[in-house]
């Protein structure tokens, strides 16, 4: 089953042309990776998944819904697609708990009881059991981002999106966190994810996309595009960051 | 010595006033700015216009010509008749909501980008986010700004006793006119709205203290 479908997708800032053109389907439980140069619009495509940016042309279909239909109630669609942010974008004046259960109590309308319930589970599934009631500004940048993971998740999305989501990390913590998006998609959740881990995209994804000023120029199964690029720019990509 | 202690009374009795009427402006004072500075930040253009109007309007113009203009102004209208203390306190709200309006507007644009659009990402309204994720760290953040903008409203409040507000101000003039002790009276006066701004400077740090952003 189709779980994301990207049609003709166009997006401009003003004169700039940043995606010309990217047509893609992601299937349900299918791990995408998005690799290439900083400035060829690899945030901006995910970010047009859920829409924080406007589209531009096109058309982007979320599990059926059509998002770029006028009459989509956009913020139901958005409870569906997790995100998890570069600079993790947790809410500093809340507690890891009330970061993680906000979402589920105001926009889902969940019990207070129930969303804690599932704020446990997803805490303790993150490793971060202890940190519930510390705030976000105590805990170090790869605890930070297992709360991002664990505050999107506790939505029951259908879909991920990350955002390199370890480019902020000290070295040393990137491992976390990588483990924790490796056992998501053990468990079959559906992902994108734009990031810099070579070694991730090639054990984990089933398909890698190369973006290149705004356009898919190559995409194939992790092993075949790393060890068999291609296009000449994947080709010169690669032997700069391999 | 003697002069001082007679009236203090007086002088008390014009401080109620003048506390009255600065913690009525100044609620209002808050609701005005919080409503004008989300009026400015709407995509809707005739709210944005609304806004910028009063803004400038009021931030453009002597605060003593906006009570002349509230009290004899409106007043001359048949079907009006506003009291001393309600066209002050909505001179001095209006003039305190001016200046808030501009305050919240630049404290929430100054918020990041990132908070938005998490909260966003997470299914949360427009709305949702302004009220759980925005406001309360752009409130921490005004705070200093705020305890500013009341001091000078509180500071506003003595010229209320031109239109004949019992206030703290009026009160000691009426003192004066009986004893003729200018000197000692006016330094009292002065050390009595010194110690009430004192207070609002305690307040806030309190309130700094207690929201501290974590
Ligand atoms: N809000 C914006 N307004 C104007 N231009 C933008 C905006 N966001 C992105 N751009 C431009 O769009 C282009 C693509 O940006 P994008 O962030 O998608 O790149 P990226 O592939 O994610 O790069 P990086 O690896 O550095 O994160 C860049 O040239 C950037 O300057
Ligand atoms: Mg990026």
């Amino acid at each position: 089953m189709t779980m994301i479908e990207v049609k003709n997708l166009k997006k401009s800032f003003g004169e700039l042309e940043v995606l010309k053109d990217i047509s893609v389907d992601v299937k349900e439980s299918e791990v995408v990776c998005v690799i290439g140069a900083s400035g060829s619009g690899k945030s901006t495509f995910l970010r047009c998944l859920n829409r924080l940016e406007d589209i531009t042309d096109g058309r982007v279909i979320i599990d059926g819904n059509d998002i770029t239909d006028k009459k989509a109630d956009i913020n139901k669609i958005r409870q569906e697609v997790g995100m998890v942010f570069q600079q993790f974008n947790l809410f500093p004046h809340k507690t890891v708990m009330e970061n993680i259960i906000l979402a589920p109590m105001k926009a889902r309308g969940v019990t207070k009881e129930a969303a804690k319930n599932k704020a446990k589970e997803l805490l303790a599934k993150v490793g971060l059991s202890d940190k519930a009631e510390s705030y976000p500004n105590s805990l170090s940048g790869g605890q930070k981002q297992r709360v991002a993971i664990a505050r999107a998740l506790a939505m029951n999305p259908k879909i991920m999106l990350f955002d390199e989501p370890t480019s902020a990390l000290d070295p040393e913590m990137v491992g976390d966190v990588l483990e924790v998006m490796k056992q998501l998609a053990v468990e079959g959740m559906t992902m994108v994810v734009v990031t810099h881990e070579m070694g991730f995209a090639r054990e984990v994804s089933d398909r890698v996309l190369f973006i290149d000023h705004g356009l898919i120029v190559e995409e194939n199964e992790p092993n075949e595009l790393f060890s068999n690029p291609k296009n000449d720019r994947t080709q010169s990509f690669l032997s700069k960051v391999l | 010595m003697e002069a001082i202690i007679d009236a203090l009374p007086y002088l008390w009795e014009g401080i109620k006033v003048t506390a009255y009427v600065f913690v009525f402006a100044i609620i209002l004072g808050f609701i005005i700015g919080l409503i004008m500075a989300l009026f400015r930040l709407s995509p809707i253009w005739i709210l944005n216009w609304i806004a910028k109007i009063f803004i400038d309007a009021i931030r453009g113009t002597p605060i003593l010509v906006q009570l002349f203009f509230f009290y004899f102004g409106l007043n001359s209208f048949d079907f009006i008749s506003l009291d001393r203390e309600t066209a002050g306190i909505i001179t001095v709200a209006i003039n305190a909501g001016a200046y808030f309006a501009e305050i919240i507007r630049a404290g929430i644009q100054s918020m990041d980008k990132g908070q938005t659009e998490a909260a966003r990402s997470l299914g949360l309204s427009g709305t949702q986010n302004m009220r759980y994720i925005i406001l309360p760290q752009a409130f921490r953040r005004m705070l200093p700004t705020f305890t500013n903008q009341a001091i000078i409203s509180l500071k506003d409040t003595s010229l209320l006793s031109v239109i004949g507000i019992a206030d703290l101000t009026q009160q000691g003039q009426v003192v004066i006119a009986a004893t003729f002790k200018a000197f000692e009276i006016w330094l009292v006066v002065g050390v009595m709205y010194f110690i009430m701004i004192y207070l609002l400077s305690l307040l806030s740090s309190y309130l700094e203290r207690r929201f501290e952003l974590r």
